[in-house]
């Protein structure tokens, strides 16, 4: 399987990473995943034997340029993706929920060009999910998904194939790592808002600009890909109420504790709504998680409540879901 | 702490004791026991009933399901109270409602007001926090629904009064 890699950033070196440390596994499994091109916004390096690992993640690390790998040229994503010789595109660019670009052109490039699609990156899914189903069904080519969502919590594959008898009737789950570090910090602290939020960006679970998780848009782009893949909706971001974090104050949270909750930013779709919101979760309730993990509950109509929790980021662990999703189409071909 | 959220049934039952010192303990202990919260009792004594020794005690009690009643009423028959009555059960769904913002100033008599006036809706408990004058301070309502209030009508009228009076409204999962 030759693989070409478009964003190499904190995932997509911790691809490598992974590949490295599974790479007995892997042979022993009879795959062969070989990385052909790797991108970044300043070029491509390429080779059709396969890029070496350890080399790769020396150059950007020194440099932080891929172009300035040994056998690279100044050509763009698109352009790796249309010239190069490849089976699958793994997409990792930044998320951009305004436009969903550069992902979105990447993606449908990819597909076009009879390539399979492996993403982590959220944006164009909860923007045009329709159209990238469509064109991988027009292109006959597999498109998956499971990393946009809650890292290294298993959910997309799991309802898809493991629930595969069940109809999924509702959805509803801490999907932002960020925001529920903030929260079970504030519970236990009994700490501001914002003093809790500048502790989260020092430790590198919240960006500078926070707005996005806090703002609970990442959510609502995470719930979008949930409700579309497995409830079959055809949502797009725009149609999430959402409502962030920011109000919430210790002394609210401390109100709800002496009653027996906590207050979790939840994504919850139930019956064709779907909606972002902080909530009261009972103490004793399967979604009442701490730190900065995921949780989701799902409402099936025969298994009934499935609950699966895990850390939702992390260089290492969103690769936990990319790596299963090549390994399933490897299997498939 | 306590747990707030979920279904309920409330129920009320009459109970023949002996008139005699200690008899309400006696019928108390195993409805505490068996996880019943009381919602009002009420001593009838009736002149006739006492001559012959009797009293009757109308409780009103709410439980998680039909069988803690059933395992009261087997408690108190080994303890010779009978149950002379037992109502008709009506079933509520208990929730949280957190409001966040200037709750006081705002008026909190005509938000409990205006939630109440929705048919089946009643708030039975609040809880306030008042930090300091400038901060915003933080009411947690229980709310009851009985099995005839529309959910989207309590959704619709919390979000008519957060937005008029700019209060964040937290709700349980269950609305």
């Amino acid at each position: 399987m030759k693989i070409q890699i478009i964003g190499f950033g904190v995932i997509g070196q911790g691809f490598l990473r992974v590949l490295l440390k599974k790479k007995e596994e892997l042979e022993m499994a009879g795959e062969d995943i070989k990385i052909v091109s790797i991108t970044d916004i300043s070029g491509t390096a390429y080779n059709d034997k396969g890029i070496d690992f350890e080399k790769a993640l020396e150059t950007v690390k020194n440099t932080g340029k891929i172009i300035d790998y040994p056998e690279a040229r100044k050509i763009s994503g698109l352009e790796a993706i249309e010239e190069i010789d490849a089976d699958l595109v793994l997409e990792l660019t930044p998320s951009n929920i305004k436009t969903g670009e550069p992902g979105l052109s990447h993606m449908l490039a990819a597909m076009k060009a009879g390539k399979h699609l492996v993403t982590s990156n959220k944006a164009p899914l909860a923007l045009k999910f329709k159209k990238l189903v469509e064109t991988a069904e027009k292109n006959g080519v597999e498109f998956r998904y499971e990393a946009t969502v809650g890292g290294a919590m298993p959910i997309i594959n799991l309802a898809r194939e493991t629930l595969s008898a069940d109809r999924i009737l509702s959805i509803e789950g801490i999907l932002n790592g960020t925001t529920n570090y903030i929260l079970t910090r504030m519970t236990q602290e009994g700490a501001e808002f914002e003093h809790v939020l500048k502790e989260a960006q020092q430790l590198g679970y919240a960006e500078t600009d926070p707005t996005y998780d806090i703002g609970g848009i990442d959510t609502a782009s995470k719930l979008v890909i949930l409700a579309n893949a497995l409830m079959g909706m055809n949502a797009t971001y725009k149609d999430v109420k959402t409502h962030g974090i920011t109000r919430i104050t210790p002394e609210a949270i401390k109100l709800a504790r002496e009653s027996g909750y906590v207050i979790k930013l939840i994504g919850e779709v139930k019956n064709g709504i779907l909606e972002v919101a902080p909530r009261l979760v009972q103490v004793s309730h399967p979604l009442n998680v701490g730190g900065a993990l995921n949780v989701a509950m799902l409402t099936c109509d025969i298994a009934g409540e499935i609950t699966v929790a895990g850390k939702g980021a992390g260089a290492i662990e969103t690769n936990s879901a990319i790596l299963s999703d090549i390994i399933s189409i490897t299997g498939r071909r | 702490m306590k747990e707030n959220c979920g279904d309920i049934m409330r129920i009320s039952l009459d109970l023949e004791l002996k008139d005699m010192p200690g008899q309400l303990i006696g019928a108390l202990e195993p409805i505490s026991e068996f996880g019943a919260n009381v919602i009002s009792i009420v001593h009838i004594r009736e002149e006739e009933r006492v001559r012959s020794g009797k009293t009757h005690v109308h409780f009103v009690v709410d439980v998680e399901s039909i069988d803690v009643i059933e395992r009261i009423a087997t408690e108190l028959g080994s303890r010779d109270i009978k149950i002379v009555k037992l109502g008709e059960a009506i079933r509520k769904r208990r929730v949280g409602v957190l409001i966040i913002g200037h709750v006081v100033d705002t008026d909190l008599r005509d938000t409990i007001d205006r939630i109440n006036e929705l048919s089946g809706v009643m708030v039975s408990d609040m809880s306030l926090s008042m930090p300091k004058p400038e901060k915003e301070s933080s009411a947690l309502f229980d709310i009851e629904l009985a099995e005839k209030a529309n959910q989207k009508d309590v959704l619709d009228r919390l979000c008519e009064i957060a937005r008029e009076k700019n209060l964040e409204v937290i709700r349980s999962l269950e609305v």
